[in-house]
């Protein structure tokens, strides 16, 4: 799939109201606040290939009812793109140190995909900032993958470029947007996804293969720390999990809300994306967990 | 208004698990509990001016997602009827509450009660509070909060005044010269919607039931429970649980400012309902009881489960057919309509919510019969109750269904929020038709309704009072549509507008026919089967013997029937000489014992006959009921045959008598003045007979799919 990327951002339903940056050991990490109304829904980074306008489906929405906070993940957006510092420990510290410099005391989390690691990070460490947590299609390392994942390796040069086989670091140097469309078509596997696909390779090039390079594989919480991490969660879990998933699979989800004792909600058809590919029927489940907090 | 009080409770939807008596000073309360889930839902009761039945509308429902605790206030229904005033006072309900929940077993409950009953369950909130988990409270009232409403202020209640009029009537001089008088005016107030003439009578026979005695020591001689406004919003402001509030803005009872208070005070959430009078729980079922379950849903979550959404484009095409039980008829018309349909839908899936008997033909036929069926409240079970000796009243017995009516609703609704259809179809399904009028916003489907007559009619000996309940019922349903066309995407009316009776929808209403061809389309009638081809063979097939003349008297899969074939096995032995070859076969049916029919030598008593409707395609007379799918199938096939209308029901009498005059088919029989002797003469006369009715069209089903398939 070709990808006309244009220059500038499309126009925004909703505009944050405030702003601002949190640095962190050097690293400056670009926060925005829109609305207000208690709870804060606090939309947490996801893997830094792309960055939070990924949420644009949830933001207008959500701001007109209550505080909706977001930031990039270090390595892309308006975020800085460090060497290194990549671990899952970093952005939740990032995601407390947003926190503080916002005046948030306590917010609604709600992560996708790689998401939520840090999510369970802040649940279980920081129950006291934490109201509860929706996992959309979590990656995590509990329940069982999906067997194409593990065919290639990630770091060995490899003699194919088919499939899954672009999911590999030489690869990504050689022909990053094109790891990038196959990545994201494989994201948004539901037919007539062309825009969401778009939209997040154009995130996508927004970083570099390198910055993506030294996100991979830094210091992964095993299954044995997450099982524990979920253990530890007091607030409400809701999960929301494609049935079609194709990048986490099926059995993440369900293997999380059983851990954690949450309900689950099945997406039948969906891919690993349908808080973007299916937003109304995202911000429904989201607001029924909210309204169900209060 | 006139109220004819039926001596007997109508059918519930669902019936006690449990229930049994409180006694606390001597005085014995009554209570039932419905369910067994974790959460209880203690419902209160109001003054003794109605008792616990006043939750019907709630009880089927609620009682699938909680366990639902409801007792009779003192004075009233099962529980005892004191002399003192004193014991009537609120504190001594607010303690019969709490005393039902502990013998109950029930440690928390939410709590909800209408007027009186809110003002109860807020009070057992703010003294109790480690047992309540939320109140709910419908058109509350707590004496002294708030001025009372101006209507209790126009006259003085206890000194005998010169008028009755109006308000006057809230006068305790009143209610002893004329306490039903006091209570048709009192629930008209209260219930001011149109149409509401089932929810009024109701009151006022659970009104009756009570008493004057007991309403006057609870409502004007028990001690008021607080001294003053200030202690009755200290107590309210000391309720700390979840408190939802709901007030129509027609009450006539409670003010908006005292509801208003209450949510105030309380810190909870205050629903208007507009256009709702001080009843909504009797008058907009469907809309509290969402409500109600909405807020238990938030105040004491249910364990999670669960749940999927299916996107749109990877859903599957799927019907939800709603068929209606009452007599066996509609469940072939609706198979033959539904394969028709899957010849122009094949991937078109096709679940039934259905209950017996129509779910025997469903089984037969290899049909998707939906889970929930099951706890589908009966309604055959119902009509049968009903029905008297060759009689039943079937517009009453349609109105007194109406606990079911709700209750079968709320389960419909719940399978279509759970699951995804592209098509609802409703033969004659009342409840889905009814309240998705009184509900439009539950609509989320392409919706049909099909029916084979249109109009409740009156029988003449109901005289001028039934003229007016079919005429409002008829208004009701002819201001829906007018209001709602959106709702019904088809109306299929089951035959041909000359099927449509001539008659009136009442005084200063439109007349049925012309208005039922603009607002139906025709399918023609739909049997079900292709009509015999070669009847000679058939009766071969069936081993009947050439000369045999064969009657078969039947009733259908209704359970009424029994005094008509006993009438008719009475005739045998005066026919049997009329006609030496006569073979009578009576066919019990699945709900009447064959053991519980006499069996004169000769004569064949069967339980069930396989494909009866081949075998009345082969008989040379039948006698059946003038129920419309037998005596169509009959017209059909043109056969002879002698029908018996049930006594008072309209649609037997009118509608399809109507329609089978029209086919020139059937000789119309009077229970009431044909005996043995007259019903053995017509045997002879008929049997055998060529007949010259007008043919029937055998495309029906096809038509009507065409008509539904163009929605999916």
């Amino acid at each position: 799939m070709a990808v006309e990327l244009i220059g500038r951002e499309q126009t925004q339903a909703r505009y944050p109201d405030e702003s601002g940056e949190v640095v962190r050991d050097g690293v400056r990490i670009h926060w925005e606040v829109y609305g207000s109304g208690e709870p804060t829904i606090f939309l947490l980074p996801t893997w830094s290939i792309i960055h939070s306008r990924h949420w644009k489906g949830q933001i207008p929405y959500f701001a007109r009812h209550h505080r909706v906070l977001t930031f990039d993940g270090r390595g892309n957006g308006r975020s800085d793109r460090p060497a290194g510092g990549y671990e899952e420990r970093e952005f939740a510290a990032d995601a407390l140190a947003v926190m503080d410099a916002t005046g948030t005391e306590r917010a609604v989390l709600v992560s996708l995909s790689q998401g939520a690691q840090r999510a369970l990070l802040l649940a279980a460490d920081s129950p006291e900032r934490v109201d509860g947590s929706v996992f959309i299609c979590p990656a995590v390392a509990l329940g069982d993958g999906l067997p194409w994942r593990g065919t290639y390796s990630w770091d060995d040069e490899l003699d194919t470029d088919e499939g899954w086989a672009k999911y590999n670091r030489w690869y990504w140097l050689r022909d990053y947007r094109g790891f990038l469309e196959f990545f994201f078509s494989q994201m948004f596997n539901e037919r007539h996804s062309t825009k969401p696909i778009e939209d997040c390779v154009g995130w996508g090039l927004e970083t570099t293969p390198e910055v993506l390079i030294a996100t991979h594989g830094r210091d992964p919480l095993d299954a044995e720390a997450q099982r524990e991490l979920c253990g530890r969660v007091r607030s409400p879990v809701l999960v929301i999990q494609g049935t079609n998933d194709a990048i986490t699979g099926l059995g993440r989800g369900t293997a999380l809300a059983e851990a954690t004792g949450g309900e689950l909600v099945l997406l039948e058809g969906s891919g690993h994306g349908p808080h973007a590919r299916d937003p109304v029927a995202v911000n429904l489940l989201l607001r029924e967990f909210v309204r169900k907090l209060a | 208004m006139i109220v004819a009080a039926p001596e007997r409770e109508q059918s519930r939807a669902r019936y006690p698990d449990e229930d049994g008596y409180v006694e606390r000073d001597g005085v014995r309360v009554f209570y039932e509990v419905y369910g067994d889930a974790p959460t209880t839902f203690l419902l209160f009761p109001t003054s003794p001016i109605s008792h616990s039945r006043m939750w019907k509308g709630q009880i089927p429902y609620l009682s699938r997602h909680f366990r639902v605790v409801v007792f009779d206030p003192r004075g009233n229904g099962k529980s005892d009827r004191p002399d003192d005033a004193e014991a009537y006072s609120y504190w001594e309900v607010v303690k019969d509450g709490r005393a039902v929940l502990e013998a109950t077993g029930a440690e928390t409950a939410l709590l909800g009660g209408l007027c009186d009953g809110g003002g109860y369950a807020l009070m057992l909130a703010a003294t109790d509070p480690a047992l309540a988990l939320g109140v709910a409270a419908i058109s509350p009232c707590v004496p002294g909060l708030t001025p009372g409403h101006p209507n209790y202020r126009r006259y003085p209640s206890t000194e005998p005044l010169d008028t009755d009029e109006g308000w006057a009537k809230w006068n305790v001089h009143y209610w002893r010269r004329d306490f039903r008088g006091f209570l048709e005016f009192f629930f008209s107030q209260q219930l001011p919607e149109p149409h509401s003439t089932k929810q009024i009578e109701d009151c006022v026979l659970w009104g009756l039931d009570g008493g004057v005695d007991s309403l006057v020591l609870a409502d004007e001689e028990a001690p008021p429970p607080f001294a003053s406004a200030e202690e009755a919003r200290e107590l309210v402001a000391r309720v700390r649980c979840p408190v939802l509030v709901v007030h129509g803005e027609l009450d006539n009872c409670q003010t908006r400012e005292r509801a208003l208070a209450v949510a105030e005070l309380t810190r909870g959430t205050f629903v208007g309902l507009e256009g709702a009078g001080h009843i909504p729980t009797a008058r907009h079922p469907v809309k509290v009881n969402g409500l109600l379950k909405e807020f238990a849903d938030e105040v004491a979550p249910p364990a999670p489960k669960v749940k999927t959404w299916t996107r749109a484009l990877s859903r599957r095409r799927r019907a939800l057919y709603v068929s209606s039980p009452i007599g066996l008829g509609h469940a072939r018309r609706d198979v033959a309509i539904a394969k028709e349909l899957r010849k122009l839908h094949p991937d078109l899936e096709i679940d039934w919510l259905a209950q017996h008997p129509v779910t025997a033909v469903l089984e037969a036929e290899g049909e998707r019969i939906h889970p929930a069926s099951a706890l589908l409240a009966n309604e055959s079970t119902h009509i049968e109750s009903e029905s008297a000796e060759h009689d039943l009243h079937a517009f009453q017995a349609i109105r007194r269904m109406d606990e079911i009516l709700v209750a079968n609703f709320m389960l419909f609704l719940d399978v279509v929020r759970e699951e995804h259809y592209d098509l609802w179809i409703g033969d004659e399904a009342w409840e889905v038709d009814y309240f998705l009028h009184e509900n439009p916003e539950l609509k989320s489907s392409a919706y049909v309704w099909l029916t084979d007559f249109v109009g409740w009619l009156p029988m003449g000996d109901g005289g001028e009072h039934e003229e007016f309940l079919t005429a409002d019922y008829n208004a009701e349903m002819i201001e829906h549509i007018a209001r709602f066309p959106r709702i019904r995407d088809r109306a299929v009316f089951v035959g041909n507008p000359d099927d449509v009776v001539p008659d009136s929808f009442g005084a200063e209403l439109p007349g049925i026919r012309d208005w039922t061809e603009q607002h139906y389309d025709f399918a023609g009638y739909v049997t079900g089967f292709e009509p015999v081809a070669d009847r000679e063979k058939l009766r071969h097939e069936l081993g009947y013997r050439p000369r045999e003349q064969v009657c078969i008297v039947t009733v259908g899969g209704s359970g009424v029937g029994g005094h008509l074939l006993r009438r008719v096995i009475d005739a045998f032995p005066a026919a049997k000489p009329l006609v030496p070859e006569l073979r009578m076969i009576v066919v019990a049916g699945p709900r009447i014992d064959p053991a519980t029919l006499p069996a004169p030598e000769g004569l064949e008593v069967r339980a069930y006959v396989h494909e009866l409707y081949r075998h009345l395609a082969a008989c040379d007379l039948a006698i059946v009921q003038g129920g419309l799918t037998t005596s169509m199938e009959l017209t059909a096939n043109r056969r002879p045959f002698l029908y018996f209308p049930l006594r008072h029901h309209f649609e037997q009498n009118f509608h399809v008598r109507h329609r089978l005059e029209r086919y020139g088919a059937g000789r119309c029989m009077d229970f009431e003045s044909d005996g043995p002797t007259e019903i053995a003469t017509a045997i002879a006369e008929e049997i055998g007979r060529d007949v010259d009715y007008r043919p029937v069209e055998t495309d029906g089903a096809a038509r009507a799919a065409k008509l539904i398939a163009e929605l999916v």
